[in-house]
Formats: structure tokens, sequence, C-alpha cells
């Protein structure tokens, strides 16, 4: 798969429930990169990743893969993608080798020989059940699965949450690894900033059910400054464009745009991380 | 569809339906509604599904290289395997309970040829109860479960009291004289004519239901 090119392209995914609503939601991610699809608790972000695998039918809206319609072409998109709600959370009480031999059936690409490497190199056992793994080696499992088909898409559902910082980071590598290995392009979710600051080369930000963001990583970082200062030097200029205003003790805080910086002379001004960014964006006025 | 019919062997099966298929046995008692050993067997499937409930049998599956709608024929695909195997089990019980002890069931129909054949609609009814109703959400078990016995109840109530209150249809449906074979080989062949519509109508709708639900 050569680089650089569109190989999943989400395009205006609308669906409605009684209490939220998906609207519009379109992004791509490209081969050979690792997308982080952020955004808090209750946005939208497991939604929108079902309704990529028809789990969720969306009300209208188009996702392809590799050029193919999701809706006309679903079973051979399948065998080229693999999907995962965090590690794996079904048949606990079956073992590792039993659930493969289940699994392989039904991928022609299926490489045996690939799968015993991946197990050796996570160290995970095949005789042991699905319950008997930590959080961090079902994600190892659902990883060597989805590998030993040569899917050429991950979407991973908070593979992250729940998990030390040392595994963690352990799966952030692994990550790495598959992707500058041309093996898979990655698309995972997470509400942990400090993830995507590890090794995410694309954002994509949802908040109430609408993509805010869609962009590479360092230019949408780049793209805000905090700023603070003593309340008697802000004008009401500067207070429009800043998001997640707060004041206390005659001090004021928030988060502007970059191209506001001309609004801000003499104020002082700092980069903005991840979790800044997603504080100052959610934080209600 | 191989792959899946071996996938339900090897993770969703509850165990409890091998342990199920040897209620064939109660057909050696000899007074009692057979119908029961038949029953037991429906609460063996139920067992599947509340096993798939716990172990999220509709994600893996679903996430498979498939469409939907075949993880739905397989499931109907062990169901019916199994309610077959639970009337082939039962037939040698049948025939050893009735060589040993040719005297009359006091308590409903003989094990014959007929028994059999009602046996397969009350298996119909069962599918197509529980199975449409609970593929409505891939989730609520209970209820369809309930609705499916009480149907199935109803059903063997009203067959039993037709048949004990009709003196034709006693003198030739509940007896082992085989002179009245013909008249019992044609309520089994109804039935499994029955049996075969009902399911092929019930997995239909509960394909349709499946692929329009959100999981």
């Amino acid at each position: 798969m050569e680089n650089g090119r569109d190989i999943l392209s989400v395009q205006n995914l609308n669906k409605s429930y009684e209490a939220f609503k998906l609207r519009d939601v379109s992004f791509t991610l490209k081969a050979g990169t690792i997308m982080g699809f952020i955004g808090r608790n209750g946005a939208g972000k497991t939604t929108t990743l079902k309704a990529m695998v028809n789990l969720v039918h969306a009300d209208s809206g188009s996702v392809q893969y590799f050029g193919m319609d999701l809706q006309t072409r679903e079973a051979e998109i399948k065998q080229r993608i693999s999907f995962a709600f965090g590690g794996v959370d079904y048949y606990l009480q079956k073992k590792l080798g039993t659930i493969t031999g289940v699994y392989k059936r039904f991928y022609d690409q299926w490489d045996e020989k690939a799968y015993e490497n991946y197990l050796k190199m996570f160290a995970l056992d095949p005789n042991k059940k699905i319950k008997e793994l930590s959080q961090g080696m079902q994600v190892k499992y659902s990883l060597a699965l989805a590998l030993s088909h040569y899917a050429e898409i991950l979407i991973l559902d908070e593979p992250t949450s729940g998990l030390d910082p040392v595994s963690r980071d352990e799966i952030l590598t692994i990550f790495e690894d598959v992707v500058d290995g041309n093996q898979a392009s990655i698309l995972f979710s997470t509400h942990i900033t400090s993830d995507l600051d590890k090794c995410a080369d694309d954002i994509t930000y949802i908040k109430n059910g609408a993509i805010l963001f869609s962009e590479d990583r360092d230019s949408f970082v780049d793209s805000y400054r905090l700023v603070e200062g003593p309340l008697d030097r802000l004008t009401e200029e500067l207070k429009s464009v800043i998001m997640g205003f707060h004041q206390r003790r005659g001090e004021f805080s928030g988060m502007i745009n970059t191209r506001d910086l001309k609004m801000a002379p003499g104020i002082k001004c700092s980069p903005a991380d991840l979790e800044a960014i997603m504080v100052h964006m959610e934080r209600k006025a | 569809m191989k792959d899946l019919i071996y996938k339900e062997f090897k993770l969703a099966i509850h165990p409890t339906c091998y342990l199920f298929l040897l209620m064939g046995f109660m057909l050696l008692i000899p007074n009692y509604p057979y119908y029961v050993a038949f029953f037991y067997q429906t609460l063996g499937i139920f067992f599947i599904f509340v096993g798939g409930q716990a172990n999220n049998d509709v994600y893996f599956t679903t996430l498979l290289p498939i469409p939907k709608r075949a993880a739905v024929k397989a499931r109907f695909g062990i169901i019916v395997i199994i309610e077959l195997a639970q009337i082939v089990v039962s037939i040698p019980f049948a025939v050893l309970r009735n060589s040993l002890n040719p005297a009359a069931n006091q308590a409903g129909m003989e094990a014959n040829a007929a028994l059999f054949g009602l046996v397969f609609i009350m298996f119909a009814i069962f599918n197509l109860i529980f199975l449409t109703m609970f593929y409505k959400t891939a989730f609520k078990l209970g209820l369809p479960y309930v609705f499916a016995c009480g149907a199935m109840a109803i059903f063997v109530g009203a067959a039993e009291a037709v048949i004990q209150l009709t003196p034709a249809l006693k003198i030739a449906l509940d007896t082992l004289d085989p002179s009245y074979l013909p008249q019992q080989l044609a309520v089994l062949i109804f039935g499994m004519v029955v049996f075969t519509l009902v399911t092929v109508l019930a997995y239909l709708r509960s394909a349709a239901r499946f692929e329009k639900i959100d999981l």
C-alpha cells in the first residue's frame, strides 16, 4: 500500500438517536499513518467507529475502504481490516488457541507462521484463557489476530483505556512498529491525550457528535496558544476570541487560536499541548 | 457457512445441550407426557443465547468477514441440528419403551410416529416465537422465551385435548397398534413440513430484523 494515499474515507455520516446526534462526520485516513480519534466520553467516538463497520446503521453518509463502498462490499472489506473494542471482550472463558482456531478459518490471507511469531513476540500463551490475560495482553492478542490476516487498517476503540502507563507505552510502541513496518495503518479512539502526543500522525477531534478538526497533529497543536494575564489587561476583543475562559483573583486564563495572537499584545502566550487544547475546547464558559 | 457452523459448535453451543439430548430416556417412563423430554432442549437452546450474551458473541460474529444475515443463518443451523438430534436420540428410547412395556401411556400420547410429528410442530412454534422475537433486539431473551414456552404449552395442551376428546383421533393416533401407522406417519410428515416451512419463515424474519438493528 503506497503511503500517503487515502485508504479510508468517511463522508457526511449522520445518525440520530433520541438524545444524541452524529452530524456530518467526515475524515480520511492515509496509508502508513496513525490517527487518533479523540473526544470526551459520549462525544460520539464509539458510534462513529461502529457505523464504520456497519454495527450501527448511519441515517446517511458513506464509508469507503480502499475505494470500495462499505454497503456493497462489506465482507471483502472486512477481510482487509480489523476492528476491536478495547482488547478482546468476547468468549473470556475460552482459550486463545480455541478462538484463533475459529477466527482463522474466516480469513483468506491467514498466515499461521506469522501468527506464531506474534504469539512469541507478545509472549502470549495459546493455552491461556482470555480472562487470564491482563488488559494489555488482550490488546496484544487482538493485534496478533489482526496482523496475522494482514489487516491493512486496524480500527481500535479505546485500546489504551484502563491500561497502566507502562503497558500503554508498550502498546503505543507496537502501534508505531506496525505502521513503520508498513504492516497496517491505525485509527484508534482515546480520551487520553498523552497517547496522541506519543504516536499520532493525525488527529480527528469529535465534540457533541460533530468533527471539530481532522488534521495532522503538529499543525493542530500549533494552531492554539494558551494565554494568561491580569484582568485589567484583558480587552473585549481578546475576550471574545478566548476559548475556555477562566478568571480567578484578578487573573484570567484561556486559549486562543494562533491567528488571533495579534489581539493579545503584551499578554503572556505559551504553546498548548493536546490536553490543554481538549480541556479548553470542552470547558463551559 | 461451514466455518460459521464450526464456530457455533466450538464457541457458542452450551454443554447442557448435550446433556439434554439424554432426556430422550424419559420416553422409557411408562406414564408420562412425553413432550417434556423434548421441551428440555429448548432450555438448552435458551442457554446458548444466554452464553452468547455473556460472551459478546454478537460482536465476535458480526465483525468476521461475513454478511450479517449469515450469523443468523448459522445460529438457526445449529438449533435445527440440535432439535433434529433430540428427536433422533429419542427414537431408540421410544422403540425400547414400546417393546419393553406395551401398556398404554396414561399421561398422554403414546411414543409413536404421531407424537414425533407433534414434537416437530412444537419445535416449529418455538423457533418462530423465540427466535424472531429475540432477533428484534439481539439482546432481550427472557420475554421471547416466556412467550415461546407459553405458545408451546398451549399447542401441546390443545393437541392433547383434541386427540383425547375426539374418539376417531384417539383411536388412530394415541395407539401403538401398527394398523394405524399410515395415519400416524401422515401426522409425522405434516409435522416435518410445518417445521421446515415455519423455521424458514422464522429465519427470513429474524435475518431481516437483525440486519436492521444497531448493535
